[in-house]
């Protein structure tokens, strides 16, 4: 979730022909490598379908950083080994599902700034659940600011240690309510300004 | 726990579909209880808390793979039809960054749903009977988890047949493959190839026990230090 304020910067930085493609293009293609991977069943079609996400990670010149974020969904996937009783052509099948669906949302995000992603949304989506989906995705970037800031107190307290759980879960607990506590008076700053600026129900972004 | 963490193209198309379908229905019914101008004005609190829930979900705790999802605090402090919503937001910008797939949204805040809407009446109820708010916290969490899980386990087990299907699928499909294997070699297998779900329920309910009590013990103190500070956000002068 770090990470986030880094792919920001690149979806607007970024100056290759895929942040220059239209976002509306770009959601398209998403939907489309989701219908690829709900309706591919076998490995051949799924390798080719991540080769060419691959590609298009390497030649937007998004950095390497970046990579392991379209590796983080594998963690979730292990338990299908569990499932499948190590069944290796089903593991492979759906960690290749997994890839193909972490590395074209990756691309989606790294190339086009989230405002623009919302804006196309809000074509299809109702206002509401848009607008409670930018406010969601700011009040992230508000939380950070505050975590970083807690941290250093939760440190200071002992931060957690397996070997005294109970004074641990006190230090995450209160790190909570006081991450919690912060972002609720900022939500609240944040709406009498919004208010202040015109705010009724619907966000309208800049070309509307 | 009680998320649920499959990717895209697991699940059968008809259960997806219908989630989503429920989901949609749910929410429009829900958003009908709460006044307009109520609405815009929590609109705000709605992505701060929200916003609390994915950066929970994000941090795991890794020997038991288990992440807090903070929805029944959320529930506490957003309210039923606000909750509903919420875990809709969540559960997409999870799904955006791999956190169960995209098209598992709609049975991913069916599911935190429940949580988060028993959380919060459960809360209300141990609160109205003991009139204690640690005890109230800590069982409507552990119970709303609980819950939760099970209904994730539902979700998970109604797709059984189709992971059977994926896991005997060789040659099947739009493109073929065909691994150097005997056709009699595949028959033998079959017994093995059966999806084993208890194996992975028996492994989910022991984890999610320590994981329930875990984010039931922070849940409480997190609402114990917010009755502290904040104690009108719970709103709990109106019951008694």
């Amino acid at each position: 979730m770090i990470q986030l304020s880094y792919l920001d910067y690149l979806a607007v930085e970024g100056k290759s022909w895929l942040h220059h493609l239209s976002p509306k293009l770009k959601i398209i293609g998403m939907v489309l490598v989701l219908l690829g991977i709900v309706t591919l069943r076998g490995l051949p079609g799924l390798f080719l379908l991540y080769a060419i996400l691959l590609t298009l990670f390497f030649v937007s010149r998004i950095p390497l950083r970046i990579f392991p974020l379209t590796l983080y969904p594998l963690v979730f996937a292990f338990l299908f080994i569990f499932i499948s009783g190590f069944q290796i052509l089903f593991i492979l099948l759906i960690f290749l599902k997994v890839l193909c669906g972490s590395t074209g949302v990756v691309l989606l995000l790294a190339t086009t700034p989230y405002p623009s992603i919302f804006r196309v949304l809000g074509r299809v989506l109702p206002s509401l659940f848009v607008t409670a989906l930018f406010l969601t995705y700011r009040s992230i970037f508000i939380l950070l600011n505050v975590l970083e800031e807690t941290q250093h107190a939760l440190y200071l307290r002992g931060g957690f240690q397996w070997r005294h759980p109970w004074r641990s879960l006190n230090n995450i607990s209160n790190a909570f309510g006081h991450l919690i506590i912060k972002g609720i008076d900022a939500s609240e700053r944040m709406y009498e300004s919004m208010v202040l600026r015109g705010f009724k129900d619907k966000i309208h972004y800049r070309g509307e | 726990m009680s998320h649920i963490h499959l990717p895209d193209g697991v699940l059968p198309i008809w259960l997806w579909v219908s989630g989503f379908v429920v989901a949609i229905l749910v929410g429009a019914i829900l958003l009908r209880f709460i006044k307009k101008e109520d609405l815009t004005r929590r609109l705000p609190l709605l992505g701060m808390m929200a916003a609390a829930m994915v950066l929970g979900a994000s941090v795991e705790i890794v020997p038991i793979a288990y992440h807090v999802n903070l929805t029944v605090i959320s529930g506490i402090l957003l309210g039923p039809s606000l909750i509903f919503l919420a875990t809709f937001v969540v559960n997409m910008i999870l799904a955006l960054f791999g956190h169960g797939g995209i098209t598992v949204i709609g049975l991913n805040t069916l599911v935190l749903s429940i949580e988060g809407i028993l959380g919060f009446s459960l809360f209300r109820l141990f609160w109205r009977l003991l009139k204690r708010l640690t005890p109230a916290v800590f069982f409507a969490t552990f119970l709303a988890l609980l819950v939760s899980t099970f209904a994730m386990i539902g979700v998970v087990s109604l797709g059984t047949s189709h992971y059977e299907e994926l896991i005997h699928q060789e040659g099947k499909g739009l493109f073929e493959f065909h691994f150097s294997k005997e056709k009699e070699d595949h028959h033998g297998d079959v017994a093995e190839k059966k999806v084993n779900l208890n194996r992975f329920i028996a492994i989910l309910l022991s984890l999610g026990f320590i994981g329930w009590m875990m984010e039931g013990v922070i849940t409480t103190l997190i609402v114990r230090y917010i009755h502290r500070l904040r104690p009108d956000l719970l709103r709990l002068e109106r019951q008694v």
